[in-house]
C-alpha cells in the first residue's frame, strides 16, 4: 500500500520489506489468527461434516431441498424476518429523525433511552415479553380490569409475540444505523430547499428522505440478515408449529443428533445470507453505511 | 446570451434592517444593526470572521429569528415569515446543490416548489437560466460530476430561476482558486447587471468586496463600522479598523499640537511634528489621534543618514525588503515604529536592508483617524 515514487529511469529493484511496508499485514495478524481458528476452521469442519454422513454424499443437502419441512421453515423464517425488518425500520426512522433534529442534551437523553435496552441481554428481553404478554401478564390483566375483554387474549406463542419481541430487540440497532446515516446528510441542503420555496414537509419529501434512503437500504440488509438467525426469541415466544431455521438446526443437532443435517442447514443459511449481502452491495454499495462516498 | 438576459430581468427588492439584534448566550452576534439597501443594488457585508455578517444574512433569509428589531423587504415586515415564503434566492458557501438531482432538476427546484408555471414554461425557464450561466450542455449531469466553478454556476442558476427580487450570497467564491474566483467575480457582476435583482453578498475578502460591490458595509464586532461605496471606504475610512481592514495602512499615534485651515500639526515623538490634511473628520488641538497614510502614497529615497524628520517625511532604516512580483514591500524602522511602504518594481532594486532611507508623502496623503487602540488590534487579528 505504501507507494514509493520511483524515477522512470531507475532500474527495477526488488521491493524492500521494510517494517513500514509490513505494518498493515502485521496489524491484521492477531485478528486473522483468531478468525481462522475460531471461525474459518469450524466452518470448514461443519462443511466437511455436512458432506460425509456415510462416506461422501450430498444426502443432507438433498433432504434440505426436497423436504416439505425445510421449505415451510425457510418460508416462515424469511416471512418473519421481512416483516420484522419493515416494522423495525418504520419505527426506527421517525426516532432517528428526531435524534437528528434534536441537539445537545435532548439528543444525548434520547440516545441513552434507545441504547439501554441494547445493553440488556437478549434472553432477558425475550423473557420480559413472556411476563408482559402472558395470560396473567400485565397487558391481559389491564384489559380485563378495564372490562375491554373477559377472557385473556392469546398474545403469546404465535407470530405476533415473536414479531413484537424481535422488533423491540432490533430497534436500538436499527435506530443507531439510521441515525448515523442521517447525520451525514448536509443540513444546509435542507436550508437550501427551504429558501428556494420548500415548506418543512416538502423539504423532507424532496431532499431529506431521498438522501436518507441509502442508510435505510443498508439498515434493512443488516436487520434482515440478523433476523434470519434469531433463535432465542422465537424459541421462547413462538409457536412450535411455526419455527424458524435456527430453531430447526438446534433441534437437529441437540435432540435428533443429526449433525450432518444441522451442518448442511447451517451452511445453506450462511450461503444465502452472504448472497443477499453480495447482491445488495452490488446495487446499494454498503460502503455508504460506513461513510463511504455515495458516488 | 443577451437575449436570455433580457427575458430574465426582474426588478430588485428594497431591503431594510431596523435595529436588528441577535444574541447567542451572552455574546451578541448582531448588535442593533440598521441598514437600508436600495432596490437593485449590489451590497457586500464585509468583515472578519465573527463580525456578524453571516448572522445578518441568515436573519434576512429567515434561518434565524431576530431577538429584536425588524426586517423589511419592499416595506413588508418578514420577521414572522418562514424562509420558503420570503421569495429569496440564495447561493451557499458550499453550493449545497442537491446531490440526488441532475443539474436541470436542481435549477428547476424553486419552480417546482413555488411557481405556477406549466411544465413547458418551466423547461423553457430552466434552459434560459442554464444559458445565462453557460451550462446548457451539462443539464443531465449530477453535481458530483461538475467542477467547483460549474457547481457554483448551477447554484447561481438555481437561486435566480424563480426571478427572486432579492439574492443572498454567502461567501460563494471561498472554495475556488484565485484565477477562477476573479473570473466568477466578473460573471456574477455581469449576471447581476443582467437580472437586476438586489444582491446581499457576504465576504471576508476585502478585494472581492471592493471590486464587486456598489455599496460595502464593513462589519466589526456585531456592529456596522462603516457604510460607503468602495472608493469612499478605501479613500476616506472613518476609523482605524476600516483603514486597516481594507487594504494596508500606516497608523502612527500622536497628539494634535496645532490646527489651521490647511490641516493639523501632530506631534508623534520628541520634537517630531507631522502634517495631516483636513478631512470630514474634525479634531481639536490637544486630542490624541492616528496619522493614517496608505503605503502606496509614500515614496522612499536612499538617504545618507537616518535623520531629517519633517512635516511630510520620516527617516529610518530598511529592516525588510520583500519581492511580490509587481511591487516591492519595504519595512522602514522610524523613531515611532515600522512603516510599510510599497515601491514599484523598477525602483525596488535600489534598496537594501540596513541602509538609511527617507520616506515622504504629499501633503494630502496623511489624514487623521480617531484613536481607538482596540479597533486596530482587532483589525490585525482579523488579518493574521
Amino acid at each position: 500500500m505504501t507507494a514509493t515514487a520511483q524515477p522512470e529511469t531507475a532500474a527495477p529493484r526488488a521491493p524492500v520489506l521494510t517494517l513500514q511496508r509490513m505494518m498493515p499485514a502485521l496489524l491484521l495478524m492477531p485478528c486473522l489468527a483468531w478468525i481462522s481458528f475460531f471461525f474459518l476452521l469450524p466452518l470448514a469442519l461443519m462443511c466437511w461434516r455436512s458432506l460425509t454422513a456415510e462416506g461422501f454424499s450430498l444426502a443432507a443437502y438433498s433432504t434440505l431441498f426436497t423436504s416439505a419441512l425445510y421449505a415451510k421453515v425457510m418460508l416462515t423464517t424469511v416471512k418473519t424476518a421481512s416483516i420484522a425488518t419493515v416494522l423495525a425500520l418504520s419505527l426506527a426512522y421517525p426516532l432517528a429523525y428526531a435524534l437528528t433534529l434534536s441537539g445537545g442534551k435532548l439528543r444525548a437523553l434520547i440516545l441513552v433511552f434507545v441504547l439501554i435496552p441494547y445493553w440488556v441481554d437478549i434472553i432477558v428481553r425475550s423473557f420480559s415479553w413472556l411476563i408482559l404478554l402472558g395470560d396473567n401478564g400485565i397487558i391481559n390483566k389491564m384489559l380485563m380490569t378495564l372490562g375491554v375483554v373477559h377472557t385473556p387474549l392469546e398474545l403469546l406463542y404465535n407470530p405476533f409475540s415473536v414479531l413484537v419481541a424481535m422488533v423491540q430487540i432490533l430497534l436500538p440497532l436499527t435506530t443507531v444505523i439510521l441515525f448515523g446515516a442521517m447525520l451525514r446528510i448536509d443540513r444546509t441542503l435542507i436550508a437550501a430547499a427551504k429558501i428556494h420555496g420548500a415548506g418543512g414537509w416538502q423539504a423532507f419529501r424532496t431532499v431529506f428522505f431521498p438522501l436518507s434512503l441509502p442508510g435505510v437500504y443498508g439498515a434493512a440488509l443488516l436487520v434482515f440478515v440478523l433476523s434470519l438467525g434469531f433463535y432465542v426469541t422465537p424459541a421462547l415466544l413462538g409457536s412450535p408449529r411455526e419455527t424458524m431455521i435456527a430453531q430447526t438446526i438446534m433441534v437437529e443437532a441437540n435432540q435428533l443428533l443429526d449433525w450432518e443435517q444441522a451442518s448442511a442447514a447451517g451452511f445453506v443459511l450462511l450461503v444465502i445470507t452472504t448472497l443477499i449481502a453480495a447482491i445488495y452491495n452490488r446495487y446499494f454499495s454498503l460502503d455508504r453505511l460506513w461513510g463511504g462516498s455515495d458516488a | 446570451m443577451d437575449q436570455s438576459a433580457a427575458t430574465t430581468r426582474t426588478s430588485g427588492a428594497q431591503v431594510r434592517l431596523r435595529k436588528l439584534s441577535k444574541t447567542y448566550g451572552t455574546t451578541a452576534a448582531v448588535d442593533d444593526i440598521s441598514l437600508d439597501v436600495p432596490a437593485g443594488v449590489f451590497v457586500s457585508l464585509l468583515g472578519p470572521s465573527g463580525s456578524g455578517k453571516t448572522t445578518t444574512l441568515n436573519l434576512i433569509a429567515g434561518f434565524l429569528t431576530p431577538d429584536s428589531g425588524d426586517i423589511l423587504i419592499d416595506d413588508r415586515s418578514v420577521a414572522e415569515v418562514p424562509p420558503h415564503r420570503r421569495n429569496i434566492g440564495m447561493v451557499f458557501q458550499s453550493y449545497s446543490l442537491f446531490p440526488h438531482m441532475t443539474v436541470a432538476d436542481n435549477v428547476g427546484f424553486p419552480l417546482r416548489m413555488r411557481s405556477k408555471l406549466t411544465r413547458d414554461e418551466a423547461r423553457k425557464r430552466i434552459a434560459e437560466m442554464l444559458a445565462l450561466v453557460q451550462l446548457s450542455h451539462l443539464e443531465k449531469r449530477y453535481p458530483r460530476q461538475l467542477s467547483g466553478g460549474q457547481q457554483q454556476r448551477v447554484a447561481m442558476a438555481r437561486a435566480l430561476v424563480s426571478r427572486p427580487r432579492l439574492l443572498l450570497m454567502d461567501e460563494p467564491l471561498g472554495a475556488l482558486d484565485r484565477k477562477l474566483r476573479e473570473q466568477m467575480q466578473a460573471e456574477i457582476r455581469h449576471i447581476h447587471r443582467s437580472v437586476g435583482t438586489t444582491v446581499v453578498y457576504v465576504t471576508h475578502d476585502q478585494s472581492e468586496a471592493l471590486t464587486m460591490s456598489d455599496v460595502v458595509v464593513v462589519m466589526h464586532r456585531a456592529r456596522i463600522a462603516q457604510i460607503g461605496t468602495p472608493r469612499q471606504l478605501y479613500e476616506a475610512p472613518a476609523s482605524a479598523f476600516v483603514a486597516d481592514f481594507l487594504g494596508d495602512s500606516n497608523l502612527l499615534p500622536g497628539t494634535i499640537a496645532a490646527v489651521d485651515g490647511s490641516g493639523y500639526a501632530v506631534k508623534i515623538g520628541n520634537g517630531v511634528f507631522v502634517h495631516a490634511a483636513q478631512s470630514q473628520l474634525k479634531f481639536s488641538a490637544g486630542e490624541r489621534a492616528y496619522i493614517f497614510i496608505r503605503p502606496e502614497d509614500m515614496t522612499v529615497q536612499p538617504a545618507r543618514s537616518a535623520q531629517g524628520d519633517g512635516p511630510q517625511s520620516l527617516a529610518g532604516d530598511v529592516t525588510e525588503l520583500s519581492y511580490h512580483g509587481d511591487v516591492f514591500w519595504l519595512s522602514v524602522a522610524v523613531g515611532q515604529g515600522l512603516l510599510k511602504v510599497k515601491v514599484a518594481r523598477e525602483q525596488g532594486g535600489a534598496f537594501e536592508t540596513g541602509r538609511p532611507v527617507r520616506v515622504s508623502w504629499s501633503p494630502n496623503a496623511a489624514r487623521l483617524l480617531p484613536l481607538a487602540d482596540d479597533d486596530l488590534r482587532a483589525g490585525e487579528r482579523a488579518r493574521s
